[in-house]
């Protein structure tokens, strides 16, 4: 079954340079005691996933309409995020104080969240056909 | 003169809420036909329907797609005349099964002899 689709690819590879950069800029913000980086940073990484999960999701409903409420982009922005952030301090390439426990943290309280948007998920599929919501099959 | 435009009114009124949902059954007695590039399809449509079914290439592609997904489709890829390969659509057992049992239930109905005398079609 195709739930892996060329947007959700697409989708992905925007994620992981917005949170590459995203890490860059926090990282520095955090060594140089900049409350303007820090912000501004989450603040546009915040805003340009949303319009690319916004953007690369309805380019895919249009091509194939997978019924998933969304989960698979959330699901993906949760690997990418978590694994860069892990692998960023993991590495070293963080700055001196920065430690593990923040991105774990952050990754535990926001696996809650996905838990949610999972259960959402399970549900949508009881009306779905191969993922594909039963209303929208057929023209 | 009134009264033939409310008739024409009404007719393309019902024709529209009519046709929604018709794609699919057209979609399937192309492929039913035999296999089909998608301009085929197109054109078969619009032929066989008489100009009253038409399709956007947009519409009919998604339309493929989303059966192809549910394994109802295959298709096969073949060159074409001149250009590109060209994706040949043919009918999955699954997808015969589907309409078979479709067309048993809704289209054969319209063939009983009640039927075919309420909607006049023995006078024609």
């Amino acid at each position: 079954m195709k739930t892996i689709t060329l947007y959700l690819m697409r989708f992905a590879l925007t994620v992981t340079i917005l949170t590459i950069l995203f890490r860059y800029f926090l990282s520095y913000g955090i060594e140089n005691l900049s409350g303007i980086i820090i912000t501004l940073s989450a603040g546009i990484y915040g805003i340009l996933t949303f319009v690319a999960g916004w953007y690369f999701g309805r380019k895919d409903g249009e091509y194939l309409p997978i019924f998933d409420v969304g989960f698979r982009f959330h699901l993906t922005t949760f690997l990418i995020h978590n694994g860069i952030s892990l692998l960023w301090i993991g590495f070293g390439f963080g700055s001196k104080s920065e430690n593990l426990n923040a991105p774990i943290m952050g990754a535990i309280i926001w696996s809650v969240f996905l838990l949610i948007h999972f259960i959402f998920y399970l549900w949508a599929r009881r009306n779905s056909i191969h993922n594909l919501n039963k209303e929208d099959i057929f023209e | 003169m009134k009264n033939e435009d409310n008739l024409n009114e009404l007719l393309l009124s019902w024709e529209n809420t009519y046709k929604k949902g018709q794609l699919t059954l057209w979609i399937f007695m192309a492929l039913q036909e035999s296999r089909k590039y998608v301009d085929e399809i197109k054109s078969f449509i619009e032929k066989k329907s008489n100009g009253t079914i038409s399709c956007e290439e947009q519409s009919l592609y998604r339309a493929l797609r989303k059966y192809e997904h549910i394994n109802v489709l295959t298709f096969e890829l073949k060159e074409g005349n001149k250009g590109p390969e060209r994706k040949y659509y043919s009918l999955t057992n699954l997808g015969q099964e589907l309409f078979k049992q479709f067309v048993n239930r809704n289209i054969k109905l319209f063939y009983s002899e009640e039927i075919k005398n309420i909607l006049k079609l023995n006078d024609q």
